[in-house]
């Protein structure tokens, strides 16, 4: 009887630390990172066991010796950073043309209502097929590449800072001119900072057009940046390479997402 | 030292055309003085206007007809200068992105006032209304009561000559409604400046006011202007005397055939 009862915890030990492990990979977040790893892997063993010409599927392990030396001696860090100078040029630019001109849409009638059809036509205008008319316009260089990247962002942050501005709670503005606000001040101190939220709404969304536009203007024209590389590399079947420049594009996907995130919350703080 | 201002309220009309069909008369000749550092109450049925007079008197709003006077007390002359005036609202208005110290220190910002006496003022006037230690919180990180001390605070710092005060309490459950009157009518009391409450609360009017101007459904006309002699402080044991009840009986006769016009408009616009 005693000898049972005290058994029974060693033998219940065991299923229970396999339960563990079970509920510590059901987490969603271990799951994620499983599922990757588990593709990586299926991915090596099938590439190499099926002897699968590596022009049209190389190993995970070839693409990440390729990266290791395009960054070491192939020149890749020189290409991000001109690609990383385009697309965020470009975007400051449009960051502050955009939040410039949506707030002086949102607060005159007059304003609002001449850039409005300008806006309702350029807007839904796929961005690429600008290209062409660009590069007669500016060339292929610096100037070209930054007005496509700011091209991209400008028209959702001008959007999205004339709807921040105006979903202002107008008892906020009364408030401020009670207190003695200046109609600048009211802008610069009620209006901008209520719309902030929104604006970086605008600035999501403005950022990943810049980027793909970037990229595909370097694909199109350029002799420098992460496009030119991917197109270059593609033309000469160099797929290990191809696959580099696209883990390069994945990852600094990636960060630009997490960073966003980062700002949002540091931004928002005082919401809910 | 804050000059003592009374008010003159001249003829004042409002008429302002709607989006849709005829002009709307919101006020008509409104006429009645604003005794200096004490408490006017406004009050009237729903959509009658009060808070527009407010608004009108606070010059965020230019009257049709009709104009605001105000009088240094001490020369009985029309004072060279507008009176610091600051409001308190109903919703409280608070900046939602600034701390509460921050709310506080908004209108000194905008006059320039440098960093130190800035934060020295707004941790006076946060001290004033017990909220000592809540700099650094965001207003939705408090309850409403806290949140109109906030409010409370923010026009107090500016040393107002004149408060004006929109239906303060109007969006606090009843309980913090009582403490916050007893504090109000302390804060108003102590700081000697002039008042203008506007409320539909008939209780509230009499606990706090020193005058109470009875208005009528729209468009808002003076029905009446009536004492309030109670002795002070009021609180909670003022309502259970006589003197309080004929004073309420009196002014609920006058505004009960007004709030039921004032329904029959609102039906009517329905």
């Amino acid at each position: 009887m005693l000898k049972e009862e005290s058994s029974k915890p060693t033998v219940a030990e065991g299923p229970q630390k396999a339960f563990q492990l079970v509920q510590q990979i059901g987490e969603p977040r271990v799951l994620g990172w499983l599922a990757v790893a588990l593709v990586l892997v299926m991915w090596e063993v099938v590439v190499a066991t099926a002897h699968l010409n590596p022009i049209y599927l190389p190993r995970p392990t070839h693409i990440l010796a390729a990266l290791f030396t395009m960054f070491s001696s192939g020149g890749l860090l020189t290409d991000l950073l001109a690609t990383l100078g385009r697309i965020f040029g470009g975007f400051a630019i449009s960051l502050i043309f955009g939040t410039l001109l949506g707030t002086w849409m949102a607060t005159s009638e007059r304003v609002n209502a001449i850039a409005d059809n300008f806006i309702a036509a350029l807007y839904p205008l796929p961005k690429v097929t600008l290209i062409p008319l660009l590069i007669i316009w500016l060339g292929t260089g610096g100037p070209f590449m930054l007005a496509i990247s700011a091209l991209g962002a400008v028209f959702p942050i001008v959007i999205n800072t004339v709807l921040g501005i105006r979903q202002c709670d107008p008892g906020l503005v009364l408030a401020a001119r009670d207190l003695g606000a200046s109609n600048r001040q009211i802008i610069k101190m009620v209006l901008l900072p209520s719309a902030v939220p929104s604006i970086f709404a605008g600035v999501r969304l403005g950022l990943g057009v810049s980027i793909i536009l970037v990229v595909a203007a370097e694909m199109v024209v350029g002799k420098l940046g992460l496009g030119a590389r991917l197109y270059l590399a593609g033309q000469i079947l160099e797929t290990e390479q191809v696959f580099a420049v696209l883990i390069v594009l994945a990852v600094l996907g990636v960060i630009v997402t997490k960073a966003q995130d980062l700002i949002d919350t540091r931004l928002t703080r005082w919401r809910a | 030292m804050a000059a003592r201002v009374a008010i003159q309220c001249d003829g004042i009309s409002l008429t302002y055309s709607a989006k849709a069909g005829a002009p709307v008369e919101a006020l008509r000749s409104i006429s009645f003085p604003i005794a200096p550092h004490g408490v006017t109450a406004v009050i009237g049925p729903s959509g009658c206007g009060k808070s527009t007079l407010l608004q009108i008197v606070r010059g965020l709003l230019t009257p049709s007809a009709g104009r605001v006077i105000f009088i240094d007390e001490k020369t009985g002359n029309t004072a060279s200068r507008k009176p610091r005036m600051a409001t308190v609202w109903q919703s409280f208005n608070l900046f939602p992105w600034r701390t509460v110290g921050e709310n506080v220190a908004f209108g000194l910002e905008l006059g320039g006032m440098n960093r130190s006496e800035r934060a020295e003022r707004t941790r006076r006037s946060l001290a004033l209304v017990d909220l000592k230690g809540f700099e650094d919180k965001y207003p939705r990180q408090l309850s409403g009561g806290m949140r109109q001390r906030v409010g409370i605070a923010r026009a107090l710092v500016m040393e107002p000559e004149v408060l004006l005060l929109d239906e303060p309490f109007g969006a606090l459950d009843a309980q913090t409604r009582l403490v916050l009157q007893e504090q109000l009518s302390r804060l108003v009391e102590t700081s000697g400046t002039t008042a203008i409450l506007v409320t539909h609360s008939i209780e509230e009017s009499i606990l706090l006011a020193d005058t109470i101007v009875v208005m009528t459904a729209r468009p808002g006309r003076i029905a009446a202007e009536i004492a309030v002699d109670l002795p002070r402080p009021r609180s909670l044991a003022t309502t259970h005397t006589a003197a309080f009840s004929s004073l309420f009986d009196q002014i609920y006769g006058l505004l009960r055939d007004e709030v039921v016009k004032a329904m029959a408009t609102e039906m009517g616009n329905v």
